[in-house]
């Protein structure tokens, strides 16, 4: 994937978080957000800051979007930061060498791995934040699990429509 | 140093993460308001521990300074029981009526929280309503007066002091009893600008401004501030640039004064005056 086909597909999840995703209401349980998908498929090569500033800015303008102004921020920004690591635990060693993170993309079992830890802390960081309590934990659990299967649900879709053919 | 650098370089990854994070939650806890109430709720208790804490710290290191100006003013008010002692005893055959309650009553209290650098400063003190405090009571300390008690709860009072810009007082100069008001600019902390002061009247650097006992709130002659500078700044009136007499950054102990005769006076006024 060059430069030109991701500033695409961040173009479009982003537009498709604000104009539609956002305005899908399934309930309090169901925290929808597959903008963070832009994140996971940023090239392998990106990291230290210039990483950490995408995330941190792209939760913020979905923040502005939301009108929760810096609780996506926190989130994506912890997303982000872990990324590094999360790479590397979940690829091999040769993959991490292929400097091009595009073909990494077209393995599902790694992209599968990958997206469902990054979804899951993604989603504990948004959900205790928002909550900002440990009070009524069980129920953050349950928007924690929910918002995470319903996350990787669009996020799968999204992939296998836009990503995988590319 | 160098380590420190080298430090910082391995970790600006994990160091930058965490001062995105505290911007992010900064944020949040600026612009929403569940979250914000939430952390001002807990920041309270913290922060109302550690201030106590520091407080009684600093009150500590400024005990001397503390016992000198009480020294100076217990001097004070033994001349001035002398006086009245020396008056009784002429007059104590004389048929004067003696008042049995006093005019104004002094009640001690101690600031627990205030601002300086903002044009609308406020002072809390730690009496309120159940100490006997009523709002507009004037609040001194033995340098000069701070303000009048704005707004109150059980055990706390609001005070405006003479630095925000919406605090005006009645202030005369001392050696010609010509009176104006006084009011901040909102600009620097220990000085304050007496205006409506006819143009004609001479006032010079140095001259003490007390407040004029008119607005029944302040009792006469207490010290206010000592004139800065004169300016004739229109063609009337003077602006006069007074040094205020209380440093604002260091109160600690103040007293608010009771007057006793206010509704009394205000009462027989409104009859009266606005008939």
């Amino acid at each position: 994937m060059n430069n030109i086909s991701y500033f695409i597909h961040l173009l479009i999840l982003s537009l498709l978080q604000i104009v539609i995703v956002d305005n899908i209401h399934l309930g309090s349980y169901f925290y929808l957000n597959i903008y963070i998908l832009a994140l996971y498929i940023l090239p392998y090569k990106m990291k230290g800051i210039p990483l950490l500033l995408s995330g941190f800015f792209l939760g913020l303008v979905m923040d502005l979007a939301d009108n929760t102004v810096g609780i996506h921020a926190a989130a994506s920004t912890f997303i982000v930061y872990i990324r590094p690591r999360l790479l590397q635990l979940t690829s091999t060693r040769e993959e991490i060498d292929d400097t091009h993170g595009g073909q990494g993309l077209t393995d599902v079992r790694w992209f599968l791995k990958y997206t469902f830890v990054s979804t899951l802390l993604f989603n504990v960081v948004l959900i205790l934040t928002e909550a900002f309590t440990f009070n009524d934990i069980l129920i953050s659990i349950i928007r924690i699990i929910l918002s995470t299967f319903i996350s990787m649900l669009f996020m799968l879709l999204y992939y296998f429509i836009g990503i995988k053919k590319v | 140093m160098k380590e420190i650098i080298k430090l910082i370089l391995k970790y600006h990854f994990t160091i930058i993460f965490i001062l995105l994070e505290i911007v992010s939650f900064s944020l949040i806890i600026r612009h929403n308001e569940y979250q914000r109430a939430i952390f001002s709720e807990s920041a309270a208790t913290l922060f109302g521990n550690i201030s106590s804490t520091i407080t009684s710290i600093k009150d500590y290191f400024r005990l001397k300074e503390m016992n000198e100006s009480l020294a100076k003013e217990n001097i004070l008010l033994k001349n001035r029981l002398e006086k009245y002692e020396l008056s009784r005893d002429t007059i104590i055959h004389g048929t004067i009526i003696q008042d049995s309650i006093p005019v104004y009553e002094y009640i001690g209290a101690k600031q627990v929280n205030a601002t300086y650098n903002r044009t609308k400063n406020y002072i809390t003190l730690n009496r309120g309503r159940k100490s006997g405090l009523q709002k507009e009571m004037a609040v001194c300390t033995p340098e000069g007066i701070v303000g009048l008690i704005q707004d109150l709860s059980d055990h706390f009072a609001v005070v405006i002091p003479l630095i925000n810009v919406d605090a005006r007082i009645s202030a005369k100069i001392k050696k010609n009893n010509y009176y104006g008001s006084l009011q901040w600019d909102g600009n620097d902390y220990s000085y304050s600008y007496l205006n409506d002061i006819p143009y004609h009247v001479e006032v010079n650097a140095g001259d003490t401004i007390v407040t004029s006992g008119l607005s029944k709130i302040f009792p006469e002659g207490i010290v206010v501030g000592y004139v800065e500078s004169v300016d004739k700044e229109t063609a009337n009136f003077l602006k006069i640039k007074v040094k205020l007499a209380v440093d604002f950054k260091r109160i600690n102990h103040v007293y608010v004064i009771l007057n006793n005769n206010k509704n009394e006076q205000t009462s027989l006024e409104a009859i009266n005056y606005y008939e």
